[in-house]
This record gives structure tokens, C-alpha cells and sequence, in this order.
């Protein structure tokens, strides 16, 4: 797959420009650069990035959605000793957070680590973890220096430095879902390669991490006839069962269940199957808990179907997939588009 | 005064215990001709004897560790994961989910379960270490084993910043005191005296014990970093010490009593010399004191030390103020102890 080096620069581009919960700017920048190459892109009012592709007078709209905020925390308050109390902005994992280097997005971009008592101090030991909204960032500053550079609402991500490991696989924070934006910005990039019979949105959505309010605006404003969500889920690793998650390296998961489109997942399967490209399936027995579940019920209603790049370590610093999963989607989803009429 | 940028370069440097290769490197180059005699022993120290101006009273000797604490890889899994036992007392909280570099150059992630998938009370905790593992992103053994294999060290795949006055960095315990060291060693000494990088003292102060016992010290002063608890939410009585507020001088902890002269004179010379200092206000921790305050027949032994906040994690953090202060006040005391007698 010679395409894996040039698509793991994009990702790598994608992770280093940070995006939290309405406050996507960054992120939705260095995506909308890209995106311009292809179609012509706009920001709305909502944070979300939209790209038009094909025939906008086309019968059947497709909406290709993944989402480009990522979980982070939010300054509440400068205390009187210049640590900034923070709260969760997306489902962060407490248990990763104490002691752990962060990027303080105030006036200016600074380092901070997130406080941690030393374990002799700690009650019981080290065994429990405060909820995020009991922790402090360390700028290593007094209250009246902190106060002229950060305020309350000031973002904080946590420190990445985007790393390559063996066998295709990378690490960054942010691969949920700088990785299905990826995946997008790669289908724009070959949709726009040939004529489309289809209208296409490309989607990278804000808010996702707090109740999906950027997909599920745009998906009104939009109008799609049908929706593919590109998000991330569970990949294999020690402690999950192999039940509960696909493997990495196996391509996309495809999602099957009650709440989205079987047969837009039994389609995008043949499509795989004849381009002789692997693909996997997440069954939920509910909702998706990803952007499809405020899609499909938009309007009247929209078929929708949600495509997982396999993850591991969701939500920490250390977020791992497979690049070649990355393709494998793109390429995926590609030819099922150029097969719509 | 000692240099920010040699205190980066010995930071970037791995130096676990027992694996201190890289950081001995850049201290034999950093001292080469500048002492009259400097020697490697059968464990790895480097010890530095170098001649002042004057002939001391009190044999001296000045201790500081070049190894960090880090992670050992101990047996690679089928699938290609790794599993690794630690190497000194790292804070197993601040493991999961965590970069690291194997062997300095192998990046790997501590995986940690998706809390998506973990019951309400598994959120709150930590996970102990034998559940945690080390990813490389390997497919199965055999692709790690090429790249990977057991024994090997990893470290915290971390940065150095030195912005608004202050040191951010991993390995901060002890290269700042590596460092304080080095900048004595380039300079003049009022006397002779003799110093010593040591190995594993994070593994129980052991390269201390063999360097006292080559070097037989009547007194000697530990360059070292200690816990600051001065923190979000941290009762005031149990800070400790605080970053910014001087060097930290130590009467008691779980390895030594200090000498109570040494310590009082150190004090002393600090408020005569407008140093800032502070007493380390808990009796915990340890350092190579313990080793070096008991080896032989005994020598009189003080900690001078810079506040460090996040010890043993990804990232500590000091005041470059602090370090810069805790170098006078090591200088001065040094002076002071290497004229006086050894006994009262």
C-alpha cells in the first residue's frame, strides 16, 4: 500500500492541530486546507467543516460524516495558587490523567502537568483516582502570572507526540477521530479523481464528544438521502473480551443493529468483499453512540450506517490503529459511492 | 553557574538503573581534563577527585545519582504485547495509558482498557501493574522479538521545557544534581574534595554504598531532588517543601538523621548569603545519604536538594531559580565543611 507513508503524514497533521468540543477551530482548519483541494469548503456557524462534492442536483445525497472535535478539558477557574481547576470536555479517562504532561491553550500555548498528590501522601495508597472535576492543572505559575495568560474556558488537550510503531500502526491523543477524518479526506481525494452521478458532503463534524450537536445540525441542513458515519471503535486488546471488539489490521467495522441501515451494511460488505479488502462487523444492540444516532432520526429520517476504524486505548493519550485500516475504509467507501446512481 | 542546556542533553539521556551507560557518556566528556583523577568502578560510577586550592581538613566527598527510574521488559506475549515489572519506585498511577520508548528509540504505549467498556468502580482506580502491558504495535512475538526482547528498558517518552522560569523534564531526580556537580568540577574548589555520580539509587542506594566505601568520606553532602507536595488541593502542613522557595534542606528521612551541625551550618551560611532555603518539612523518602552516612566506620552526612514537583512521573517539574541556588549553597557548604575538622 504505497499510500500508507503520504496518509500517515495527513494523520499526523490532523492529530497536531487541536480541536476540543466546540472549539474546533484549529482542527477544522488544517482539515478545511486540506479539503479545499478537492471541493469547495466552508465552516458554518456550528464549527462543522463542510465539503461538496458531485452533482448537487443529484436524486441521492450522500453524507460522509466523521468528527473533528476531540475530548480535552476546560479551565473553571484560576484557584488563589495559580492552578487551573478544570472539567472534563468529552468523556476523558480519569485514570490517565494524574501526573500526565498537558498543552494549556490560554493566550498562549503553554505545558502543564495535571497535579497528582506523591503516593505517601495519598490515603490507601495510590489505588483511587479523583474525578476530573476534582483535578488541577500545574502551569507552574503564581495566580497573578497565570491570570494574564489563561481564563475559564480556556482549553487543555493532552500532551501527543505522534509516533510511529511496527507494522503500520501509529500512536497520537486524537486518533478518536482524527482517523475517520482521515479516512474522509482520503475518499475526497479519490471521489474527486472521477465524475460522481451523486451529490456528496464531506462532514467533519463538531461537538461530537458532548451529544453529537454538530452532525446532527448539519444533517438537517443537509438534507442527505443517506449518511456513512466514520468514527472509531474497539479494537482487541488485553482485558477487553474479544467479544466485545474487531482486531486491529481487519479493516473497518461495519456496523449492524437495530438502529441503523442493514442493508447500507450488507452493501458496503459485497463492495469490500469484490475489491478483496478486509472488513469486520460491530453488532450493538442499541443505539451506535456515535453521530449516526442524531442522523438517522433528522427530518423524516435518514439511512444511515456507521464504518469504525479499530482502536485501542480509546480516550488516552496512547490511541493506536492501523494506517492500512485507514485506507482500507477509504477505498471502501469510495467505490461505494461511485457505485450510487 | 551550571548550564540549562547540559542539564537538557543529561535529560534527554536514558539512565535507568543498572543501564547508566548514556548518561556516564556525557558526564566523562563533560569533566575530561578537569579533575585530576577520574575513574569508572566495577558497578559503573563515576568518581571525580579533584584538587582546590588548599589541602582540606575534613576528607569530603559530594554524591549525586545518574540513574532514573523506568520501566523492564521481563516477557513478550504471544500476540506481541509486552509485559515489564518496574524499575524503582515509578508512581503506577501515572503508567497507564502513558508513551514510552524502548531502549530509547522504540516507541510504545502503556495500554490502559477504553473506560467506555469498564464498570462504573473500575473507573475510578488504577490498574496495577501486573494488568498493564507495553504496545509496539507488533503483530505477534516474533515481530516484536525482532525489535524487542526481554531485559530491555524503557523510559517515559517525555520533552524538556524551560519556559516562565521554571524546568519541566523528565529524570529532573537526579540529573539536576548530576549537573550542580559537573559545573563544581569545571571550576575552581577552595579544596579538594571528591565527586561521585553513582549508579542504582533508585534500587536501593547501591552504587552510594561502593563509592563511600572507595572513597572512605569523613563528611559528605547528597546533591539531590526531592518530593514537593506544594500542589492543587494538598493541605499546607503536608507540602513538604515548595518549588520556588530555595533549596531544601533535609533533618530526617526514612534512610538518615542527618548531621544536625551540617544542617544547622547549612542553614546558617544560606541566610548569611541571602540563599533562599527551607526545611524539608516530613520525615519520608530517602536518597543515597542512608548508603554513604553508614558505609565504613561512618561519615557526617547532609542532603541539600531542589524542590521537584511529580517525581518518578512522565514529567517533574523545578524552579530554574532553585537549581541555580541549591549550586551556591552546595558551594558554600562544601567550602565551609572541607575547612573546618571532621569532629566536633
Amino acid at each position: 500500500m504505497e499510500n500508507l507513508q503520504n496518509l500517515k503524514e495527513l494523520v499526523f497533521l490532523l492529530c497536531s492541530a487541536p480541536g476540543t468540543p466546540g472549539d474546533e477551530h484549529a482542527a477544522a482548519q488544517a482539515a478545511q486546507e486540506e479539503l479545499e483541494k478537492y471541493g469547495r469548503t466552508v465552516v458554518d456557524h456550528m464549527g462543522n467543516v463542510l465539503c461538496e462534492l458531485g452533482d448537487p442536483s443529484a436524486a441521492r445525497h450522500i453524507l460522509l460524516d466523521a468528527h473533528i472535535d476531540q475530548i480535552g478539558m476546560i479551565v473553571t477557574t484560576i484557584d488563589a495558587e495559580g492552578f487551573l481547576r478544570i472539567a472534563p470536555c468529552g468523556g476523558v479517562d480519569r485514570r490517565v490523567l494524574p501526573g500526565s504532561p498537558v498543552v494549556v491553550y490560554g493566550k498562549e500555548k503553554a505545558f502543564g502537568i495535571v497535579c497528582c498528590l506523591p503516593p505517601h501522601l495519598v490515603e490507601g495508597g495510590e489505588d483511587k483516582v479523583a474525578p476530573v472535576d476534582k483535578m488541577a492543572v500545574d502551569v507552574g505559575m503564581e495566580k497573578e502570572q497565570a491570570s494574564k495568560l489563561f481564563a475559564p474556558g480556556d482549553r487543555v488537550l493532552l500532551y501527543s507526540n505522534p509516533r510511529t510503531l511496527l507494522s503500520n500502526r501509529i500512536t497520537s491523543a486524537g486518533l478518536d477521530d482524527r482517523a475517520g477524518a482521515a479516512v474522509l479526506l482520503r475518499c475526497a481525494e479519490l471521489l474527486s479523481r472521477k465524475p460522481l452521478r451523486s451529490h456528496v458532503t464531506v462532514l467533519l463534524s463538531s461537538r461530537e464528544e458532548v451529544g453529537g450537536q454538530g452532525a446532527r445540525t448539519a444533517a438537517y441542513s443537509l438534507q442527505p438521502t443517506e449518511a456513512i458515519v466514520v468514527d472509531v471503535s474497539f479494537a482487541s486488546q488485553p482485558g477487553v473480551p474479544e467479544t466485545k471488539c474487531g482486531k486491529l489490521g481487519m479493516g473497518p467495522m461495519i456496523g449492524l443493529g437495530p438502529s441503523i441501515d442493514r442493508c447500507m451494511a450488507e452493501d458496503l460488505a459485497e463492495v469490500a468483499r469484490d475489491l478483496e479488502l478486509p472488513y469486520q462487523f460491530e453488532v450493538m444492540g442499541g443505539e451506535t453512540g456515535t453521530n449516526a444516532d442524531g442522523i438517522t432520526t433528522s427530518r423524516e429520517g435518514v439511512c444511515c450506517v456507521t464504518m469504525s476504524v479499530p482502536l485501542r486505548y480509546m480516550h488516552t493519550t496512547a490511541e493506536v490503529v492501523d494506517l492500512a485500516d485507514i485506507e482500507t475504509t477509504a477505498q471502501i467507501i469510495t467505490e461505494y459511492v461511485m457505485g450510487v446512481k | 553557574m551550571a548550564d540549562i542546556a547540559l542539564l537538557k542533553r543529561l535529560c534527554e539521556a536514558n539512565g535507568v538503573s543498572g543501564s547508566e551507560e548514556e548518561v556516564r557518556a556525557i558526564i566523562l566528556g563533560e569533566v575530561k581534563g578537569c579533575a585530576e583523577s577520574i575513574e569508572v568502578d566495577a558497578l559503573g560510577n563515576v568518581i571525580v577527585f579533584k584538587q582546590g586550592r588548599r589541602t582540606p581538613r575534613t576528607r569530603l566527598m559530594l554524591s549525586a545519582h545518574m540513574d532514573e527510574v523506568g520501566l523492564i521488559v521481563t516477557h513478550i506475549m504471544a500476540d506481541g504485547l509486552l509485559k515489564f515489572a518496574e524499575v524503582g519506585g515509578i508512581d503506577r498511577r501515572v503508567l497507564c495509558g502513558t508513551p514510552v520508548l524502548v531502549n530509547g528509540e522504540i516507541p510504545g504505549v502503556v495500554g490502559a482498557k477504553p473506560i467506555h467498556l469498564m464498570k462504573s468502580d473500575e473507573r475510578e482506580k488504577s490498574v496495577p501493574v501486573e494488568d498493564l502491558y507495553i504496545d509496539i504495535g507488533a503483530t505477534d512475538k516474533e515481530e516484536a522479538e525482532s525489535f524487542v526482547l526481554p531485559g530491555d528498558i524503557v523510559t517515559f517518552d517525555s520533552f524538556f521545557d524551560t519556559s516562565h522560569g521554571k524546568i519541566k523534564s523528565r529524570a529532573l531526580d537526579d540529573r539536576a544534581g548530576c549537573v550542580i556537580m559537573i559545573d563544581m568540577i569545571k571550576g575552581e574548589l577552595p579544596y579538594d574534595m571528591t565527586f561521585a555520580f553513582v549508579v542504582q539509587e533508585e534500587i536501593g542506594l547501591r552504587g552510594a554504598k561502593t563509592a563511600a566505601y572507595q572513597i572512605s568520606p569523613q563528611a559528605a553532602i547528597v546533591v539531590e531532588t526531592t518530593t514537593a507536595a506544594d500542589v492543587a488541593d494538598v493541605d499546607e502542613n503536608k507540602r513538604v517543601c515548595r518549588v520556588g522557595k530555595g533549596p531544601v534542606l533535609s533533618f530526617m528521612d526514612r534512610h538518615t538523621v542527618y548531621d544536625k551541625e551540617y544542617y544547622k551550618l547549612a542553614m546558617e551560611l544560606a541566610q548569611n548569603n541571602n540563599i533562599p532555603c527551607q526545611p524539608k518539612e516530613a520525615v519520608a523518602g530517602g536518597n543515597d545519604a542512608g548508603a554513604i552516612h553508614s558505609a565504613g566506620s561512618g561519615a557526617r552526612t547532609v542532603a541539600v536538594s531542589v524542590a521537584c514537583r511529580y517525581l518518578h512521573a512522565p514529567m517533574g517539574l523545578i524552579s530554574q531559580e532553585d537549581f541555580h541556588n541549591a549550586e551556591k549553597l552546595v558551594m558554600k557548604l562544601a567550602e565551609e565543611i572541607a575547612s573546618r575538622p571532621p569532629t566536633r
